[in-house]
This record gives structure tokens, C-alpha cells and sequence, in this order.
């Protein structure tokens, strides 16, 4: 039985050096400061193809550790297709495949001898529509934990309370914990995902659009809980809403089918982008 | 339909596709008016054979050539009025006639008897008429003279004493029946059961050691224990007859309205009442003691009486077992070709091959049923288990039994469950199967926690489904384990209290046996159409179980329309 | 509910109300050195304008990024325009009261006098005005700030009789001109801290209202 690599917070080692080299396509993305190593790195001109068609060409960028970056740019561009290889979700997906590398935490998440199920457990993943399972709020939350054989009920009640409460969903759903999941409104179900995502402790939290099924208040109750929650995690959002990506991040990457056109910090990228096709993305200028 | 055509009359306006509407509603209108009616229809003929019909006394014109063994009185109860099949000879019309019921079948040698309603002069209801229902030859109809007690105490019908005495002797009569019931199937059955269990052995025995059996210690054992049998079944065989004569003790005697004189053991009734005398009560009250006995007892003089809890619980009995087998078989068969398998034309045929089975002739199922699950497989099985018994003649499960029964319909009903469990596992929207996979769960995990309990009803609607067919089908079941009249149920409170390789009676076959098969079809027309409902009422019971479980499930995982 | 950048906003207000603060210390001190004519003072001023042009370099990036990456509306918006003109007006305020320092360092090196006819009047009123612009913007005080421009028409009449005055006094051939064009320096750059004190008021109208009452009745000081 050939050994298998899980990816472990143990293993993780400090590695500054890979951090000064931070070359994207367009050059014109300085490393992430000394201080926020890197924790994503996307390398060797990492490219993604469904099929006959590439829809990601040529990346090299790197994420900082619990930061939050943002992935903008117009439909279709590929920001949503590098997200989710990231968990591997595309797995799911016939025909697919890929060149370059991504590194998480100095292991590559495409290595073979890598559990895609393990790298899932490292990297948590908050969908577009909420999509919280028909149980309750209790089982919903400690999902994860079940899958992976973790059963004890004591430590599954601590969990439930430390991810709701991370969540900003305790308060509302303390009393209910055993009733029906889908009874809750559609901005405490997205909280609910995300607690989901998040009970495992997962060093990555992917979120593929979070709040583009929620009304404005939701909204504002997510990006808060989002500020909140990059002290522990690295979170990397794709957002249609750049001014949702001007609140909520710290570097943002802009997209234009499917490669990389701009890379740097938030406040650089939407008072003064160093790219005309930014500036014109960002201003509302798109054809 | 929010369109709308300018008309003639510019107050009026008909939306466009109104038609289809009305006509969509008559097409549902008819279609449940055809399912309410032939349930009205076979519930009101089935359920008048239980309602007491009352009973006239006929007499026919002077010179009329019908008649009862020469005599142009006699009684009977009116079951029908009707138009003769044939035109009458002399007026060229079609002429009216009655058929009366007229019991008495060991006298008569009929128990119908038809007159052309021209025919009768004058009908009557006399009040002392009475009709008993016998363990042989059926219902007698008569006017009681006396009672015969075992002590010799004669009792005259014309007393008041009469009528509570007989019941009560009745009474007694029918405790003493079920208490000899008990002791010949419970107690000498256990004995007999037991006797060939030893003579298995014996046989056993011989055919290893040869003629040095008889010295084995066992067989010293065998011997032993088979004489203290007999010595018990000698006992209870004698407490059984003694009750017998017991039975035998009383009579009644009575004559027929055509003159006959007649004495009848008490034993060999089960019971008596006077129809013209019985008020709406008493009616009431006699209907439902014979719809209870109906479903609650075993069948007499060849299924044409009493009950038939033995065709209802057999259908029952291997509806359940059916559905035991396919379900396992088709919610997996169907999880591997909806989730595992890669989709391409291979697994497009074997879809298009599974759903061409439900298209298969359900008796080529029972030819398949028979070459394979009993011969081949139940052989196999005899072969290497039960040797002795196959070669006695009488194989175990190399005949027809329940068990092969439920695997046949089971293969007949596969289909229907694959198809719906495909459905409803394509109908759990790919957010909950991603979002589970996001969590680190593996594929069978999302399919265990997540997928399979999002489309449980609508696995249960494919049980439904398979019940429905499977609980109706006859014609395979002659084949593979159906019988007339089974001895034994396939499950009772004999170790090993399910048994696979009994016979067994069905509901559907019992309408068949009696509709096609039985002697006196008039006879059996009520009860044809008794058991009929009751099959439909069966069905309806097992698939409203079914519903209420699937509502239940869809109401906990709401997710889904199914 | 406030979203988790409101302390942002909070910050460039509190920023405003320290940069007003510095401002009316800077104008009160320089007026003592004119009254005192105390050269320590007037030092003092240059290097308080350094911390007050600090401010407007930091107050106004900090709008700029709070606009652009925080899409504000209503009165946020209003705010932070309130913000970016008030930060100017104070530097200018700042750079007004360095040039009196400068006046004043200026005439101690040869010709103090402390004939200053209504210059201490002039400062007192315009010290009431910068009170009242703050006051109005800390206490959201309509009102007070309408006020305002109406008094700055004392300010322009006081400012025109000591131009009448210290140009007859320059005249005069016994008294030295320069002490008296210096006074109408100090004086002028008063009038001038008047004027930003009541634009700064009228910027405040705008935030707290809505309206903007530039170069309308009210504002030119029609009576």
C-alpha cells in the first residue's frame, strides 16, 4: 500500500525564501511582504484545460498566509475554474486537465500519492448558492468531523459551538441546534455553510461567491464575518462585486480570460491599477 | 392561456386553450369514475353473499313440469331475476326467470335451481324457515322438528326452549371444533413432525452404516424415543375421538319443504338462523360474523366455503418477501449505474436492457422461474442438503415454494425499482453532493449520508410501484409455488418458523382457482368477487403503508420534488 | 449594525476635529505674540503649521482611500467631501497665521508698536467664528453653523477701518511705515482666516443638510 501524503498544520515550515519570488505573467506583482509569508503558490505557468479548450493560461502568483485575497474579473474569465482547483473540485469534471503546479502549506496538491479527501479536509470550500444538508444545524456543522470518523460527542458539541459562534450564527440558532437546517433564512443557511466549511479547521477557506444569493444586510453580516475570520484562516474569494472585493481584501487578482492581468495590493488595484485593462475593469469600462 | 381571441361579442373573451382544459378534466373525470365504479361493483356483488337473504317458500302453477323431484313446492332464497340467455320456443321472446338457491345439495344434487318466473304461482316467507350452515355439502334449508340432546332429552321445535337451547349447544359445538383443530394440527401435527424427523434418521443411518445400523447407539436412541411418540400420539389420537363422538352426540332432525326427513349430527353444523324472522340488527349483526369469519378462517368444500385467511396471508406473506429481495438488488443495481459507472453507450444499453424487462410476459417470468430458481438452483440446493428427502420424492426447495415465488416477482419487478431509484438519485441537486465532497467526505460517504437519504421517497415510490405489480401477478406464481389448498401456512410458530420451501395461497390465484376451476361456478360467484375486493383492498393497505412511510421522508429530507 | 470599516471613518473625524484644534491654538498663540510681541511665540506657530500641513497630507488620503474602496453614499459621502474642503481650509488657516508670526517677527526686529487699533477685536471675533465651525461640525449644530457667514460682515468692516487707519498712520511722517503696513498685513490675513472660517462652516451646512449654501443669499452675507 503505497503512502500516502495528508496534509498536516505539523508539517507546515516557514518559508520566506519562496516568497520573494513571486513572478506573474504580467511582472508586475511584488512579493507578499516579509511579514505574511506565502501560503498558495501558483507556479511553472500553471495552466487548466477542459478538454480541447485552456481556460487558465500560463498563472504564477503567490497568496499570503491569513490574508484575504480576492479574484475579480468579467464572467467567464476563469477566476471561479482556479478557485476550485485549488480543492480539486474539478476533479468531479470529465476531461480536464491541467499544467504547472499548486502548492499549499509547501506540499503540491496534485502530487499522487496526495488523498484528494484529505487535501478537502485542509482546504474548505463555501459555495455560491447555500447548499446547508436536509439535517439539522447540529449534523450540518459536524459533517466534516463525521466523515472523518470523529464521533465523540463531547468534543462534537465544542466544535458546534466554537465554529457557530465563529459563524456569527450562535446567538440565533443556540436553541434550535437540533431542528431542521433549512428552516433558517437564506443568509443564516449561507452562515451555516460557512460554519460547516470552517469546523474542521481548514488552513484555506475557498468561497465561490458567497453572497450573490443574499439580500444587502446578509451581505454586510458575511463580509463582517469574513474580516473576522482571515485572522485564522487564508481566505480567497471570488466576487462579480468589486466593491465587495474593495471592502473585504487585501490583495486582489484581476482576470481577463484566463490569465492573470494584474496582481497586488487591494488599495493599488482600485485607486491607482498600473494596467489600463484594470483601470478599465474596475471603473465600469468593460465593453 | 393569456392570450386572447377577439370574438363576436366584444364582452366576451375565451382564452385560447380553454378546450383542452375541459377536455383533460373528462379524460380524468372517466378514467376515475371506471376505478370508483368496478370497486362499487365488485365490493356490492361480493358483499351481498355475506347479507342475510330471506327465504320463500315457492309454488308453481298446477301441470307445471319444473319441480323438485316431482314436487311443485319447495323453498328457496331468491338470488337473481333475470332475462334467459335464449328465446323462448313457443313465443319466440325473450321470458324472465328466477334462480333460486336451494341448498340441500347432498338431496337435491344442485344447489341452483332456475324457474320461469310464468312459472311460479304464489310466493310466501314462512317465518319457521330455517337455514343452517353445514361443514359438508353447504348451506340446508328447512323447517326444524327436534332436538336430540346426548342425554337423550328430545326438544320440539315448536317450544320456546328451542331456539336459546341450540345455540348454546352450537356454541359448545364450535368450541369443541377448534379445540379438536388444536389438538389434531398443534399437538398430533408436532408428533407426526417429529416421527419424520426420526425416520429421516433412521433412513440416514442405514444408508451410512449399511446393516450395521441396527447396532449403531443411536439408532438404539431413535427407537427409543419413536415408541415413546407413538405411545403419546396414541393418547391424543384417542382424546381427539373421543371429542369426535362427543361432536356426534346431538342431532337435529328436520324435514324439507319437498317432504324430505332428515337427522344431522350438531357437529356438522356451524350455524343456524331463521332470515324471515331476523330483524335489521340481528342482520346487521350476522354480517359482520361472517365478514369476520371470511378473512379469518380456512376454506371448506373445495374453496367454495368459509374463509380464506390462508389465500390472504400467503399473498401477503410473499408480497413482503418480494420486496424483501428486490429492493436490496435495485437501489444497488441502480446506485452503481447512476453514480459509478461511466456514462457511455455500454451503460445506455444495459439501461435500455433493464427497462425492456419490465416489457417481458410475466409467465415467460415463470418458466424462467421454474428452469432455473427450482430446478437448477433448488436441485442444487436438495443435492447438497437435503439428499434424503430428494430421493424420497419429495424434494425441498426442488419444487415450488415461496421462496422461488418471491425470487421470481422479484426479477419481474426489478425494472421498476432501477428505474425509480435512478430518478430520484438524478434528482438530488448537485449543490448538497458538491458541498458534501468540499467537506472531505469520500464518494460512498456522500452516498450514504447525503444522496441516499435526499431520495429515499423517491426509492420508495419505486417500492410502490413494485408491490402494485407484484402483489397482482398470477401467472408466473402457477409455476413456482402456488398451490390450491396448502396444509400449512409458510410461516407460523413451528421452528424454523419461516418457511422458505412451503406452498403457499394466493389471493390471485384463488380467484382464478375458483372463477375457472371449481365445480359449482354459481356457487363460487360470490366469492370470486369477495376475494377480488379483498385482493384490491390488500394492495391498497400495502401501498397507503408504503405512502405514509415516503411522506414521512420527504417531509424530513425536503429537499427535492420527487 | 456598522460594518467593520466605520472606525475608518471615525478616524478621519477625529483627525478633522484635531486638525480644527491645532488650527484655533495656532491663530490664538499667534495673536499673542502680536499682542506681546513675543518672538518665542511666533516661533512656536511656524512649527505647529508643519503638524497642521501634515494633517491635510493625511486627512486627504485618507478620504481618497475610504472613497474609493468603501463606496460611501449619503452622508458618508457628504462627510468625507466635508473632510477633504475643511482640511484645506484649515491649512490655509495655518499658512494665514504663520504669515502674521512672520509680521510679527518682522516688526520686533526693529519697530515694535502696539498700536493695533481693532486687530485684537478682529481676532477675537474670528476666534468666536472658528469656534463656532468646530462647535457646529462636533455637535452636527445647524444653526450655529448658519450663523456664521452672517458675522463675518463685522469681521469685513472691522478689516476696512483698520486698512482706513494704518494707511493715514503710515502717512504721518514721525511713525514708521513698515510697523503700519505690517498691520495691515496682520490684518488682512485675519479677514482672510474669517473667510475660511465661514467656508468651513458652509461646508458643514452641506454635510449635516445636504444643501449646498456657496454663493447663495445666506452665504454672501446679505442682510
Amino acid at each position: 500500500m503505497s503512502a500516502t501524503v495528508t496534509m498536516d498544520s505539523t508539517n507546515y515550515t516557514q518559508s520566506t525564501d519562496n516568497a520573494k519570488k513571486a513572478v506573474d505573467g504580467a511582472d508586475h506583482s511584488p512579493a507578499p511582504s516579509a511579514a505574511h509569508d506565502t501560503f498558495i503558490q501558483i507556479k511553472d505557468d500553471f495552466g487548466f484545460w477542459y478538454g480541447e479548450s485552456q481556460v487558465l493560461h500560463d498563472l504564477n502568483f503567490n497568496i499570503p498566509k491569513q490574508r484575504v485575497t480576492a479574484f475579480i474579473g468579467p464572467s467567464g474569465c476563469g477566476k471561479s475554474t482556479l478557485l476550485r482547483c485549488f480543492n480539486r473540485m474539478n476533479d468531479l469534471i470529465d476531461g480536464v486537465r491541467h499544467q504547472g503546479d499548486i502548492v499549499i502549506n509547501s506540499h503540491s496538491i496534485f502530487d499522487r500519492q496526495l488523498e484528494v479527501i484529505s487535501l478537502r479536509k485542509r482546504v474548505g470550500m463555501v459555495f455560491q448558492k447555500y447548499n446547508p444538508f436536509p439535517k439539522t444545524i447540529y449534523e450540518n456543522v459536524v459533517y466534516s468531523l463525521r466523515v472523518a470518523g470523529r464521533n465523540k460527542k463531547s468534543q462534537l458539541d465544542e466544535v458546534v459551538e466554537a465554529s457557530l459562534r465563529s459563524a456569527a450564527l450562535w446567538d440565533e440558532v443556540k436553541d434550535r441546534l437540533h431542528t431542521s437546517a433549512l428552516g433558517l433564512s437564506g443568509g443564516q443557511m449561507q452562515r451555516l455553510c460557512i460554519a460547516r466549511a470552517i469546523a474542521n479547521k481548514p488552513e484555506v477557506l475557498l468561497m465561490d461567491e458567497p453572497c450573490s444569493a443574499l439580500d444587502p444586510i446578509a451581505t454586510g453580516k458575511i463580509e463582517e464575518l469574513i474580516h473576522d475570520l482571515k485572522e485564522q484562516f487564508t481566505i480567497v474569494i471570488v466576487t462579480h462585486n468589486m466593491q465587495q472585493a474593495a471592502r473585504v481584501s487585501d490583495r486582489t487578482a484581476f482576470f481577463y480570460l484566463g490569465k492573470l492581468i494584474e496582481y497586488d495590493k487591494t488599495e493599488t488595484i482600485f485607486m491607482n491599477p498600473k494596467m489600463k485593462q484594470t483601470e478599465d475593469y474596475v471603473s465600469g469600462r468593460f465593453g | 392561456m393569456t392570450t386572447s381571441k377577439p370574438s363576436r361579442n366584444p364582452n366576451t373573451v375565451q382564452p385560447v386553450g380553454e378546450n383542452f382544459v375541459w377536455l383533460t378534466a373528462m379524460g380524468l373525470a372517466a378514467g376515475i369514475i371506471m376505478v370508483i365504479g368496478m370497486i362499487l361493483l365488485i365490493f356490492w356483488k361480493g358483499v351481498t353473499v355475506f347479507w342475510p337473504k330471506e327465504v320463500v317458500l315457492v309454488e308453481l302453477v298446477e301441470d307445471s313440469e319444473a319441480g323438485l323431484n316431482g314436487v311443485t313446492t319447495f323453498a328457496g332464497a331468491i338470488v337473481d331475476e333475470r332475462e334467459k340467455l335464449s328465446r323462448d320456443p313457443v313465443t319466440d321472446a325473450y321470458k324472465d326467470e328466477y334462480s333460486f338457491f336451494i341448498g340441500n345439495k347432498e338431496v337435491y344434487g344442485q344447489m341452483y335451481y332456475y324457474i320461469d318466473v310464468d312459472q311460479v304461482a304464489r310466493m310466501e316467507k314462512p317465518a319457521d324457515i330455517m337455514v343452517a350452515e353445514r361443514m359438508e355439502y353447504g348451506n340446508a334449508i328447512f323447517y326444524p322438528q327436534a332436538l336430540t340432546l346426548a342425554n337423550g332429552e328430545v326438544i320440539p321445535a315448536d317450544t320456546d326452549a328451542f331456539n336459546t337451547v341450540l345455540q348454546k349447544r352450537l356454541e359448545v359445538v364450535r368450541d369443541r371444533r377448534s379445540a379438536i383443530t388444536q389438538l389434531e394440527k398443534k399437538a398430533i401435527g408436532r408428533i407426526n413432525h417429529q416421527l419424520e424427523d426420526i425416520r429421516l434418521e433412521k433412513l440416514r443411518l442405514k444408508r451410512e452404516h449399511g446393516s450395521d445400523a441396527a447396532d449403531h447407539p443411536n439408532m438404539q436412541q431413535l427407537l427409543t424415543r419413536e415408541a415413546q411418540l407413538e405411545a403419546e400420539y396414541k393418547e391424543l389420537d384417542a382424546a381427539s375421538s373421543a371429542l369426535r363422538e362427543l361432536q356426534q352426540a346431538e342431532t337435529l332432525t328436520y324435514q324439507l319443504v319437498t317432504g324430505e326427513e332428515r337427522t344431522l349430527a350438531l357437529g356438522a353444523l356451524v350455524d343456524v338462523f331463521k332470515p324471515n324472522t331476523m330483524s335489521f340488527t340481528d342482520k346487521v349483526a350476522f354480517f359482520i360474523v361472517h365478514v369476520w369469519r371470511f378473512v379469518s378462517e380456512n376454506p371448506r368444500e373445495a374453496n367454495t366455503e368459509g374463509g380464506i385467511f390462508p389465500a390472504i396471508f400467503g399473498t401477503f406473506a410473499m408480497t413482503l418477501l418480494m420486496s424483501a429481495i428486490v429492493m436490496p438488488f435495485g437501489v444497488l443495481a441502480a446506485i452503481y449505474l447512476r453514480e459509478y459507472a461511466t456514462q457511455g453507450p455500454f451503460v445506455q444499453s444495459i439501461r435500455i436492457a433493464i427497462n425492456n424487462l419490465a416489457g417481458v410476459p410475466s409467465i415467460v417470468y415463470g418458466v424462467f422461474g421454474l428452469g432455473f430458481f427450482v430446478y437448477v438452483l433448488g436441485g442444487s440446493i436438495d443435492e447438497l442438503f437435503f439428499p434424503i428427502m430428494a430421493e424420497q420424492g419429495t424434494p425441498v426447495f426442488g419444487t415450488g415454494g415461496i421462496l422461488w415465488a418471491a425470487f421470481t416477482l422479484a426479477l419481474m419487478t426489478v425494472p421498476v425499482v432501477v428505474v425509480a431509484t435512478e430518478e430520484a438519485l438524478a434528482a438530488v441537486p448537485r449543490g448538497a453532493r458538491e458541498a458534501s465532497l468540499a467537506c472531505g467526505a469520500s464518494k460512498w460517504q456522500t452516498i450514504q449520508r447525503i444522496v441516499m437519504p435526499a431520495s429515499s421517497s423517491g426509492i420508495i415510490t419505486g417500492l410502490i410501484l413494485a408491490m402494485a405489480r407484484g402483489a397482482g401477478e398470477v401467472a408466473p406464481l402457477m409455476l413456482v409455488g402456488v398451490i390450491k389448498l396448502a396444509p400449512d401456512l409458510p410461516i407460523d410458530l413451528e421452528p424454523p418458523f419461516i418457511h422458505l420451501d412451503r406452498k403457499f395461497m394466493h389471493l390471485g390465484f384463488h380467484i382464478y382457482d375458483l372463477g375457472f376451476q371449481s365445480p359449482n361456478s354459481e356457487a363460487a360467484k360470490p366469492m370470486v368477487f369477495a376475494t377480488t375486493f379483498l385482493l384490491i383492498m390488500l394492495v391498497i393497505v400495502l401501498n397507503l403503508g408504503a405512502i405514509l412511510i415516503r411522506d414521512r421522508l420527504r417531509r424530513k429530507y425536503a429537499s427535492g420534488t420527487f | 449594525m456598522e460594518p467593520f470599516y466605520q472606525s475608518e471613518l471615525k478616524d478621519i473625524r477625529n483627525k478633522l476635529t484635531m486638525m480644527g484644534e491645532k488650527c484655533i491654538e495656532v491663530v490664538r498663540i499667534s495673536m499673542q505674540s502680536v499682542e506681546n510681541n513675543d518672538t518665542e511665540l511666533a516661533t512656536k506657530v511656524r512649527k505647529m503649521d508643519d503638524a497642521i500641513d501634515e494633517l491635510e497630507v493625511t486627512i486627504d488620503n485618507d478620504c481618497v482611500r475610504y472613497l474609493t474602496l468603501r463606496s460611501p453614499v449619503a452622508s458618508d459621502v457628504r462627510f468625507l467631501i466635508l473632510a477633504m474642503r475643511a482640511c484645506h481650509d484649515f491649512e490655509r488657516i495655518g499658512d494665514e497665521a504663520t504669515t502674521i508670526a512672520k509680521r510679527v517677527l518682522h516688526l520686533n526686529k526693529r519697530f515694535p508698536s502696539t498700536d493695533h487699533h481693532h486687530i485684537l477685536k478682529i481676532d477675537k471675533l474670528v476666534l468666536e467664528q472658528l469656534d463656532a465651525a468646530m462647535h457646529s461640525f462636533i455637535h452636527n449644530d445647524t444653526k450655529e453653523a448658519l450663523a456664521v457667514p452672517k458675522k463675518d460682515r463685522e469681521i469685513d468692516r472691522l478689516n476696512k477701518e483698520n486698512y482706513k487707519y494704518f494707511l493715514q498712520k503710515a502717512g504721518e511722517p514721525d511713525l514708521e511705515v513698515n510697523t503700519y503696513f505690517d498691520f495691515i498685513f496682520i490684518s488682512k490675513a485675519l479677514e482672510r482666516i474669517g473667510d475660511h472660517a465661514t467656508n468651513i462652516a458652509e461646508e458643514v451646512v452641506y454635510y449635516i443638510e445636504g444643501e449646498d449654501i456657496r454663493h447663495t443669499d445666506i452665504a454672501k452675507r446679505a442682510e
